[in-house]
């Protein structure tokens, strides 16, 4: 399960490094997303795998899963929800006043 | 008890709060809130700086639950002192976009004071999550204030921050999420305690994490080669954002400092990673922006490029961490902030007196006001030369002291040369702008005392740094003892002072 | 306290002539600088009356104790006479200056910085630290580029200047290495002290280093050889400020740190060879060069070269006399050279020219300065009964005595000899080229007049110096030259004689040879001036210093673009592998398993699916990235996926989050992609995308490794505490809501004010831009426009209460179970957003007039006071606090502090999302609103 755990995170940030490495913004704002995903899946990993122990009262404290990780991951999506947003509007923004998509906003390139 | 510590962050939270409140109705009244909050933080900052003047710690438990469980806030004379720093800096340039940089665009009035919550924040929080928190805070407020009064030019190079900076907040989670899978701690102190007390086969996944975090901070700072981002971005901005930006520079620096005498002290194990890769680090950030000044062709663009020379500067005193080098970049530091702040706000004074040739190193118009322009130049390039008598000088000559030639041939070298790169650099910028002139000044551009005194105001400090440079210094070396005996630290952060 | 007020006084008595000036004009400005350097010499008598008295004064003031660096001043013999020559001369040259300078040149300022200069002049030689010298020692240089460039509008003013301040500051860079190096080995700045720990200095291992980085320093002030090409350049400034500079003070402050310094570098051969050696050079190239100058003033620059050249030499043979013999040149320089300034300046000023194959004959038109420029260059030649003839005497002898060389020892008289003879030449071809030699051609000003009496008087005063010191030495300049002399050896003067005559002797006859000699040069100087044309190449100075200063600026643009090309993906790429080095090395390089201890658990068929489907979404979203809108759908599925890990590891609040986030995220991008191109050109290279995946793979395996290194390993936990107190302390079941709102309350303070700050980012980006929607934005369609499916509008009207009752229920129960302010405020969010949809802007604006901005506010506000509240009872910011409460009906409720709190949240999240989406929803209204308020 650890392997397989840790694949995925290596699988989901190798796609966002290689989006955010784009010429265009919409590419890098997806790559930023899929970036944040991994993140906050390692941050949630690192409160181990516990199956079924929800960090809830009545649980025995022994057993539950590590809370803190959770509320951390819990901050790290809200953040990053903003983050995103505003990435994605300043590529609108940027396609207004550059007139096209491109990261430096060159136009169209051969 | 003593709620002193929190006033830098609620202060600037609520106003900006209470303004976001008056958006679109009270322009003025937000002027005022700004104001208030900006001039409380300056009186607040100075209390702090008093209070651990003696050399004590103030540890603020946030929610009353003890370290390491709950957030803490960590007033030490390093904080206290860059607190300052940027209380003094903000009040000024404040002043400077009150006289209309504010209205170039939207919710300003927002920004600045958020912007300072987040500064202050990283500067207090003894907690390594909540640290990422107010550099979020920090970051998303810079990106807005860099955007403040649009155009292509601020665009672009805000795009390319924001995408760094978000990469580089995955960076950030990624090392603390190491940290906390290795040590299951979050708060400072206590991760300095289990890092030094670790197994050696956790050795290699700190050691990742601690060069990770150099990395997210290096960005922050604009190190090399990490710092492509910064002359765009600062020499587009708004005046009196690229002066207040002068400060986000050091937060990047301030971390690094701090992680590297706090959580990987000389007895961690990246003791001695740290003590071999910042002081190079430094000194090629140094030699960048000594190429950068000299190939410039515009003021404010050379001014950034003094900005990264002045952060590798500082790191190549802070990277030797031993007392003496720390306390001459605690030394330079505010210096330097403040001056490259006054420099930033006068090339708007200039450029805006040079009409269409802007801050070219063209042949254009004098300005409206050659003498108390040129004045004020001379002044800030002296200063940002490193010529004596003022701070930068002395600042240069603690640095220099702090380490003996014969063993730092490299360091005496590159600081000499870049301080030589910068005189001739701002020699050719004064001589195209104040002397190489033609024609008539552009009429109706004379700048009134709004903006002139808040300019002057910043440079003249590099005057009284001068004037008071054996206090300051005293302190600055005090403080770098202080960072050099985490034990005390540790100490006060974990007393137990649990609620009943 | 004598000594701060010399220097003092000229540097803030700078500020009067500037004042005066505006006051009540010119002659107010020159009369109040000359009142200020009058009384500087005034304050300059009680000190030098106890120098006489053989008790040198001293000022200490400690002030920089970490770097020892304090304020010292002293004035003893050397000081003493160099403080009479920047004053009286400085005097004079105001006087001067008053007549020289035309009325658009502005006298306050030119006095003004003129007074800065000699107090920073002061400065130097009064200074007893190092570091302070230092200080006024590049003051100096600062003051003087502001007097070269005084007349900045002419190229030539600005290029001298800037040479002048770009070599004498590299110059002072390399005398502040060599100052901290000798304070370091000495162990103390202190020049007092220093003087006595000569042999330590020069027996220390840094002696070399050292002495190098001073001469450096030295030379490039005094424009020794190789580095004289500043000075003639510096002839654009006005020329009272060459008779200033160049005579008295500006180029003497090398000499004069080479004689401060003398007793502690000096007794060594590097020292003999190197001071000596390029003294000898320079004397010899000066004089050669400045036989062949056309310009008045460059003859006088280039002899000041070599006359500079001479003293250098003198130091650098170091026996007591040739020190003696030194100090006298200083003295006799600084006055023929500043009166041959002058001189040429009223000839400039008559004339209009500094041409000599123009400037001739003037005999007939200014006989009195004719008189005094004779005398003067007689001087400066060595001619009998004039002062210059003295010292150079001294200076021919000193050459005889010297054996250092041994064989060649022959040479030095001889070389000093030819010097001679060249010095005798220029001062030939200054006086007949100018008096006599002919006719002026066609000269700019015709005729020239004499000029006011008052514009002759100063050099009439130092003319006058010249005669009485070449004829009465020992009553006049003697007991000056022992005093300083005295000072430099520091010890008892050897027997010497400052008479006139000593008979016919060797020195004597070396005179009369380069008295010929010059004669006979001069007379034959159309063949030397054929040969100069021919032989000598011609080295321009300031085009090689400003070529070389182009081709450096050139070099650093390049360099620096080549680095910084404004590409957005390299910095990101240089980014990235800075954290690949940062992780990888250290993984890499171990000498221990990255696994740990712990045994891994056992794959479900259930997860497996999952992590794959994760995997193969996310490597859909790379794979289709062009087009855009499919790439959208699988970034939407990783998504869901990561919400289904959070739910398989037991974090349903972490699941219900992100799905939350997820809708909305999606959403956004979609509403952006409506504005945006469909798909991505292909433009990446080849290269670069397989330099992209190399960097991908690495990272990502990277991370990997990281996380199977944390995977497998234990670790002790603070969140035992929290499961422990969590409802005990924190009243509260769900310990990860009790976390996010009480025990690390502050960070989620932190997120909503990060929230906040974005939303209202967006809505100041959104404000007024004007986007046309994509033209193959196939699918999609705007909300504004006003056909709306009936039912689905009326679906969602029926919806929103339900949604909003949903919502406060995930509220009220998030302290004890899944659920909480963010939860609940992104439900409510979307369920509001669903009507926006459904019923579009128009309508949903008028039905409720919600105003964001306050909501958001009114949010973060409340978290923050609720926070604030804990004061009240002398607790830190957030503490929380909860009771149990019986209402009726209801019954037994818990309230907690942190509910409020959680409100702040709730009400900050709702405000968040909808204004990010309602903005981005109505652009093209806004935009439309927008062009109406600016057409």
């Amino acid at each position: 399960m650890e392997a397989l755990a840790s694949l995925t995170v290596a699988v989901v940030v190798a796609c966002g490094v290689y989006l955010v490495l784009r010429a265009r913004t919409f590419p890098v704002a997806m790559g930023l997303a899929l970036l944040s995903y991994a993140v906050n899946l390692f941050l949630f990993f690192t409160g181990r795998l516990v199956s079924g122990a929800p960090p809830l009262l009545g649980n025995s404290p022994s057993a539950s899963a590590d809370p803190l990780p959770q509320a951390l991951v819990l901050t790290a999506i809200v953040i990053g929800f903003g983050m995103t947003a505003f990435v994605v509007i300043l590529a609108l923004r940027a396609r207004g006043e550059l007139g096209n998509d491109h990261v430096d906003g060159k136009g169209e390139q051969p | 008890m003593n709620h002193w510590p929190i006033v830098p962050l609620l202060l600037p939270l609520t106003g900006g709060m209470i303004n976001l409140l008056l958006t679109g109705r009270h322009p003025r009244a937000q002027r005022a809130v700004s104001l208030v909050c900006t001039a409380g933080l300056l009186v607040a900052s100075l209390y702090l700086l008093g209070l651990v003047y003696s050399g004590d710690f103030f540890v603020y438990r946030l929610g009353d639950w003890a370290a390491p469980f709950g957030i803490v806030l960590v007033l030490d004379r390093l904080s206290a002192l860059l607190l300052f720093t940027t209380s003094v800096l903000a009040l000024l340039t404040l002043l400077y976009a009150l006289a209309g940089d504010d209205r170039r665009g939207h919710n300003f009035h927002i920004f600045f004071p958020l912007q300072l919550l987040g500064i202050n924040g990283a500067f207090l929080t003894g907690d390594l999550f909540n640290l990422f928190v107010f550099f979020e805070i920090l970051l998303i407020a810079s990106y807005c204030l860099a955007l403040h009064g649009g155009g292509p030019a601020r665009i672009r190079a805000g795009l390319h921050y924001v995408v760094l900076n978000l990469t580089g907040s995955a960076l950030f989670l990624l090392a603390i999420g190491t940290l906390y899978g290795l040590t299951g701690t979050l708060n400072m102190a206590d991760l300095a305690i289990r890092v030094a007390a670790s197994a050696p086969e956790q050795a290699p996944l700190f050691r990742a994490s601690a060069l990770l975090l150099l990395v997210v901070f290096g960005l922050k700072a604009a190190l090399l080669p990490l710092h492509f981002w910064l002359p765009g971005l600062y020499s587009s901005a708004v005046a009196s954002v690229a002066a207040l930006f002068a400060i986000t520079t050091k937060v990047g620096l301030y971390a690094i400092l701090r992680i590297f005498t706090l959580m990987f002290n000389d007895q961690g194990p990246v003791s001695e990673a740290a003590s071999t890769v910042l002081p190079a680090l430094g000194l090629m950030t140094v030699v960048a922006g000594g190429f950068g000044v000299l190939g410039a062709q515009r003021l404010r663009l050379l001014i950034a490029y003094l900005v990264v020379i002045s952060v590798g500067t500082l790191l190549a005193g802070m990277g030797q961490l031993n007392v003496k080098g720390i306390g001459a970049a605690l030394y330079y530091l505010p210096h330097t902030t403040w001056v490259t702040g006054g420099l930033f706000l006068l090339a708007d004074l200039i450029a805006h007196q040079r009409g269409p040739h802007d801050d070219g190193f063209t042949r254009g118009p004098p300005p409206a006001q050659p003498a108390r322009l040129g004045l004020l130049f001379f002044l800030g390039a002296v200063a940002a030369a490193g010529l004596p008598p003022l701070s930068g000088f002395i600042g240069k000559v603690l640095l220099l002291r702090s380490v003996a030639l014969t063993e730092a041939v490299w360091l005496w070298g590159v600081v000499l040369l870049a301080g030589l790169t910068a005189l001739i650099a701002l020699t050719r910028a004064g001589s195209h702008i104040f002397w190489r002139t033609e024609g008539e000044a552009v009429a109706g551009t004379a700048a009134g005392m709004t903006r002139l005194a808040p300019t002057a105001l910043l440079l003249v400090l590099s005057v009284v740094l001068t004037v008071f440079a054996a206090p300051v210094s005293r302190f600055t070396e005090a403080a770098a003892l202080q960072l050099l005996t985490p034990e005390r630290y540790i100490a006060a952060v974990l007393a137990r002072g649990e609620r009943p | 306290m004598y000594l701060p007020f010399i220097i003092l006084l000229p540097l803030f008595g700078a500020l009067l002539p500037f004042l005066a000036m505006n006051l009540s004009g010119r002659k107010a400005s020159a009369l109040v600088a000359a009142a200020v350097t009058a009384t500087a010499l005034l304050a300059a008598f009680p000190p030098l009356l106890s120098v006489f008295d053989g008790a040198a004064m001293e000022m200490y003031w400690p002030w920089l104790p970490q770097v020892g660096f304090d304020l010292a001043l002293r004035m003893d013999g050397l000081s003493s006479l160099f403080v009479l020559l920047i004053l009286g001369i400085g005097l004079l040259v105001i006087l001067y200056a008053h007549y020289y300078l035309s009325e658009h040149d502005s006298a306050g300022r030119f006095y003004c910085i003129l007074l800065v200069f000699m107090g920073a002049m002061l400065g130097v030689v009064l200074s007893d630290h190092l570091l302070l010298l230092l200080v006024f020692w590049e003051l100096t240089s600062l003051s003087s580029f502001l007097l070269i460039g005084f007349r900045h509008q002419t190229a030539e003013a600005r290029r001298g200047a800037g040479m002048a301040l770009a070599l004498t500051g590299a110059g002072g860079l390399a005398l502040l290495a060599g100052f901290l190096l000798l304070g370091d080995i000495a162990g103390t700045y202190r020049i007092s002290a220093l003087l006595a720990a000569g042999n330590l200095v020069r027996g220390h291992a840094l002696y070399v280093p050292v002495l190098l980085l001073i001469l450096l320093g030295a030379f490039t002030k005094s424009a020794q050889f190789p580095f004289h090409f500043w000075l003639p350049q510096a002839m654009a400034a006005p020329t009272p400020v060459s008779a200033y500079l160049h005579s008295a003070t500006m180029v003497k402050a090398g000499v004069f740190l080479l004689a401060r310094l003398f007793p502690v570098l000096a007794g060594t051969d590097l020292w003999f060879f190197t001071v000596g050696g390029t003294g000898l050079v320079t004397l010899l190239f000066g004089a050669y060069m400045a036989f062949f100058m056309h310009d008045l003033k460059g003859l006088l620059a280039y002899s000041t070269i070599s006359h500079l050249g001479l003293i250098v030499l003198l130091l650098g043979i170091d026996t007591p006399l040739a020190v003696v013999a030194g100090i006298f040149h200083i003295i006799n320089h600084a006055t023929f050279k500043a009166s041959l300034f002058m001189a040429a300046g009223i000839i400039d000023h008559e004339t209009g020219t500094r041409d000599m194959r123009r400037i001739n004959g003037l005999w007939r038109y200014m006989p009195h300065t004719g008189v005094l420029a004779m005398v003067a260059s007689a001087a400066m030649a060595g001619v009998p009964l004039l002062n210059g003839f003295l010292s150079k005497e001294m200076f021919f002898a000193e050459t005889l005595h010297l054996k250092a060389l041994g064989p060649l020892s022959g040479l030095l008289p001889a070389a000093a000899t030819l010097a001679g003879v060249f010095a005798v030449a220029y001062s030939a071809r200054f006086i007949h080229d100018v008096f006599f030699n002919g006719k002026p051609v066609n000269l700019p000003k015709f005729p020239p007049h004499e000029p006011p009496r008052f514009m002759r008087l100063p050099v009439v005063i130092l003319v006058g110096q010249c005669l009485v010191v070449g004829v009465f030495p020992s009553l006049t300049v003697a007991p000056f030259l022992a005093l300083a002399a005295g000072a430099v050896v520091g010890g008892p003067l050897p027997e010497y004689s400052l008479a006139i005559w000593h008979g016919f002797n060797l020195p004597f006859a070396m005179s009369l040879i380069a008295l010929t000699g010059g004669i006979a040069v001069y007379s034959r100087r159309h063949i030397l001036f054929a040969f100069h044309q021919r032989m000598l190449p011609k080295v321009d100075a300031h085009v090689l210093f400003k070529g070389s200063i182009e081709k450096l600026t050139q070099a650093a643009r390049s360099l620096t673009l080549l680095g910084e090309n404004g590409s957005l993906q390299r910095s990101v790429a240089l980014l990235l592998v800075a954290a690949l080095l940062a992780v990888g090395l250290p993984l890499f390089a171990a000498k221990v398993p990255l696994t740990g201890p712990l045994p891994t658990s056992s794959i479900d068929a259930l997860t497996l699916a999952g992590a794959l489907m994760m995997m193969a979404a996310a490597l859909l979203t790379v794979f289709w990235h062009r087009r855009r809108f499919t790439a959208l759908i699988a970034l939407s599925v990783v998504g869901l996926m990561v919400a289904l890990t959070f739910v398989r590891f037991s974090a349903p609040d972490l699941a219900l989050t992100q799905l939350a986030v997820e809708v909305v995220t999606i959403l956004l991008f979609l509403l952006a992609l409506f504005f945006l191109p469909q798909a991505s050109p292909s433009e990446s290279m080849p290269l670069r995308r397989s330099r992209d995946l190399l960097l991908a793979l690495g990272f990502g395996g990277c991370t990997g490794l990281l996380t199977w290194g944390l995977l497998t390993r234990p670790y002790q936990s603070i969140s035992a505490y929290f499961l422990a107190n969590s409802v005990s302390k924190g009243g509260g079941a769900n310990v990860v809501n009790v976390i996010l709102v009480d025990f690390r309350g502050f960070d989620t303070l932190g997120e909503i004010t990060v929230l906040a700050l974005a939303a209202v980012g967006i809505y100041s980006l959104l404000d007024g831009l004007c986007l046309e929607p994509d033209a193959n934005a196939g699918g999609q369609r705007r909300w504004a426009d006003e056909r709306h499916p009936l039912i689905l509008a009326q679906i969602t009207r029926f919806f929103l209460p339900l949604a909003l009752l949903v919502s406060l229920h995930f509220f009220l129960r998030g302290h004890n179970a899944p659920g909480g302010g963010f939860i609940a405020g992104l439900i409510t969010a979307v369920a509001l957003i669903l009507q926006y949809m459904a019923n579009g802007i128009a309508w949903t604006r008028q039905q409720w007039r919600l105003r964001y901005h306050p909501l958001i506010a009114w949010g973060v506000l409340i978290a923050a006071v609720t926070g604030a509240g804990s004061w009240w009872f002398d607790r830190p910011f957030l503490t929380s606090a909860f009771g149990h409460f019986s209402l009726p009906v209801v019954g037994e409720i818990e309230l907690a502090t942190a509910m409020l709190f959680d409100l702040g949240v709730y009400l900050a999240v709702v405000g968040v999302v909808m204004l990010i989406l309602a903005t981005l929803g109505d652009l093209s209204g806004r935009c439309a609103e927008a062009q109406r308020r600016c057409p």
